[in-house]
């Protein structure tokens, strides 16, 4: 690892010259307080990475939400599909707690077997993360997800008077020899300036969530009414899961396409779906919508802690902007907890 | 001691490749080879790789399933009800259920090439049933993965005790592989009792009832007893209850469960109950791995 520093103004060039390394992706403002993801070529001065969250995290990247995986000619043997290939790209402006969320997509998609469509993106993905300041929906604090030490290729802070730049992979090594004249080393006086700002952010958290032993506070709760409660107000739109970061669920489902050939196409899916747990003969082994909403919980606070011993939400606070209902991840949990 | 078998890994540790490609989701041809007819609306079909070095390596443990595909209709998880000693060809038993299983009843021949990916998931950790009885349970459908298993213990009987195989049927039409379990009985190379729920006016000289009041009719030292189930949900419900009250340690009893596996790899989440995977981290489990789940078998 290694420590540099930006002027500010140069912040345009240093865009244009990442696009050397790839289609390079940034928030851009799609109307007033609504952030995209989107690819900014042409037009560098559209990237907003001060934007607290897209709508749609970075997994849109690596996993389209619908891409054919296997076609074949009609009467032919199905061949893998290209659809989902991206080739190189650059995702600017990745958040701390989105550095957190790509670790956890890789613990799954790059285990076991992997998943060779995300794998082809992903290793092809290069990350340039940006120093955030928290609003009154960031719960990244309590999760230990509001720094990053790793998990990126170059990652930007602001800090007085220059942008500190942290060299974090010897692909950010490269971007750094090719565009000598953008950095200059990092003073003491950076190094002070950081620390503060780190000590004031800290303070900034509004929104905390005591995760203490909550594995087994989960564990002691799953009978309790608050899951029938929820599943009453949750109307199972799936709308947190495809905003959530770390939420990854895909379904497969064949077509006959146009010229007689078939295609066995994934799409992005969601655990509280009413089908999402049915097998062949009808039965669904979750049907109630309280059952629903409380493995979603579960999945994220308790089973994936229990794997990996972090638990698999980062408090980016998605789920809390999209519910149509006004359900809060937060105080579902202080609420179980019976503090809130 | 070499039980001739794949290994199983710890998930979330190893990077693995199927035996039937790189790409998880890309099926590998097979011919269908035989098609016969089990009981009405089931079927076993014969399969064949079609790349011979496949055809030949192929192998699996009691327990695991594939997975069946032809692109443009669908794909399905089928256990393997025949054991790896018996390879070559590979054999599904299947029920007409859905849009997939009617297309293989109604329009596939032999001779006709269809996908397979696997073998997927965790058997039954037959090296923990060396030098023990085994007890095995079947209730319906359950019994075609319960087959693979008895089949591989009698394939090496040596290495075993006793071997028991209650199984439970609706009606004596029903009883799958009937010809065969009477056979093993006839030879002693297990025990084997049969049941139905009704004779539905058919000859029938087995038990009538449910499975599970089997378990009191025979005589089990349970301290060397190892038990493997398969079946239903309220086949585990009365089961598990009656085992543990003989004397059963929750680890020496092995089910395998159903869930709805789609990718078969722990990677699209439609079988997991919590972060366990049913086709990843199962679809075999012991008793104490399931009780700790919520809602893996109803209790």
């Amino acid at each position: 690892m290694q420590t540099l520093r930006m002027k500010p103004d140069l912040m345009a060039e240093f865009l244009e010259a990442l696009a050397a390394w790839g289609r390079v992706w940034a928030p851009v403002e799609r109307e007033d307080g609504l952030f995209s993801l989107a690819v900014i070529d042409g037009d560098v001065t559209r990237a907003r990475p001060d934007a607290l969250r897209t709508a749609v995290p970075f997994k849109k990247l690596l996993l389209k939400p619908r891409f054919t995986m296997l076609q074949s000619a009609a009467g032919g043997t199905p061949v893998e599909s290209a659809d989902n290939d991206a080739g190189a790209q650059v995702l600017f402006g990745a958040h701390a707690c989105d550095i957190h969320a790509l670790k956890i997509l890789d613990l799954l998609f790059l285990a076991d077997y992997p998943d060779p469509y995300y794998r082809r993106n992903r290793e092809r993905l290069v990350v340039v993360g940006y120093g955030c300041w928290p609003d009154d929906r960031c719960f990244c604090d309590s999760l230990n997800t509001s720094t990053a030490d790793d998990g990126f290729d170059l990652f930007l802070t602001p800090i007085e008077d220059g942008i500190q730049v942290v060299v974090g992979s010897s692909v950010g090594d490269d971007i750094v020899r090719a565009n000598r004249h953008l950095f200059e080393p990092a003073t003491r006086r950076d190094a002070r300036h950081y620390l503060e700002r780190l000590s004031t952010r800290k303070e900034a958290f509004k929104l905390k969530l005591d995760v203490t032993a909550l594995p087994f506070v989960l564990e002691l709760k799953k009978d309790d009414p608050v899951w029938d409660e929820l599943g009453r107000k949750c109307l199972c739109c799936g709308s947190c899961s495809m905003v959530c970061p770390t939420c990854s669920c895909f379904n497969v489902a064949d077509e006959v396409t146009a010229d007689s050939g078939a295609a066995r196409v994934r799409t992005w899916d969601s655990c509280l779906f009413r089908d999402y747990a049915t097998v062949a003969g009808g039965h669904s082994f979750r049907g109630d919508r309280g059952d629903r909403v409380r493995n979603r919980y579960y999945h994220k606070q308790e089973a994936f802690v229990r794997e990996f011993g972090m638990p698999s939400c980062v408090g980016c606070g998605r789920c809390i902007d999209n519910c149509p209902t006004g359900i809060h991840v937060v105080e579902v949990f202080q609420h179980v907890r019976g503090t809130g | 001691m070499n039980l001739g078998l794949p290994p199983m890994h710890r998930p979330r540790s190893l990077e693995r490749e199927l035996a039937t490609g790189a790409n998880p989701y890309l099926p590998a041809r097979a011919r269908v080879m035989r098609i016969q007819e089990l009981v009405a609306d089931a079927r076993l079909f014969e399969l064949r790789f079609s790349d011979p070095e496949l055809a030949r390596s192929f192998t699996w443990r009691p327990g695991q399933f594939v997975e069946l595909s032809v692109v443009g209709v669908g794909e399905g998880p089928f256990s393997l009800p025949s054991s790896p000693t018996r390879s070559g060809v590979v054999q599904l038993a299947i029920r007409r259920a859905g849009v997939l299983t009617n297309f293989l009843f109604d329009h596939l021949r032999e001779g006709d090439e269809v996908g397979l990916r696997g073998p997927l998931g965790h058997g039954f950790p037959v090296e923990r049933f060396v030098d023990q009885d085994v007890l095995l349970v079947a209730g319906g459908l359950g019994m075609v993965p319960v087959r693979g298993l008895l089949q591989y213990l009698i394939d090496l009987r040596e290495h075993f005790g006793r071997v028991i195989l209650l199984y439970g049927s609706r009606s004596p039409e029903q009883v799958l592989f009937r010809d065969e379990l009477e056979t093993y009985g006839r030879r002693r190379d297990a025990e084997i009792l049969l049941t139905v729920d009704s004779t539905n006016g058919r000859p029938w000289e087995g038990r009538v009832g449910v499975v599970t009041e089997l378990v009191d009719d025979i005589e089990l030292d349970v301290a060397r007893t190892v038990a493997a189930a398969c079946g239903p949900p309220v086949l585990y419900r009365f089961l598990l209850k009656r085992l543990a009250a003989l004397g059963f340690g929750k680890n020496r009893i092995y089910l395998s469960l159903e869930r709805r596996m789609e990718c078969g790899v722990g990677k699209c989440g439609h079988c997991a109950v919590g972060y366990t995977f049913t086709c990843l981290h199962g679809p075999v489990f012991s008793y104490w791995d399931a009780i700790n789940l919520p809602e893996l078998i109803d209790q």
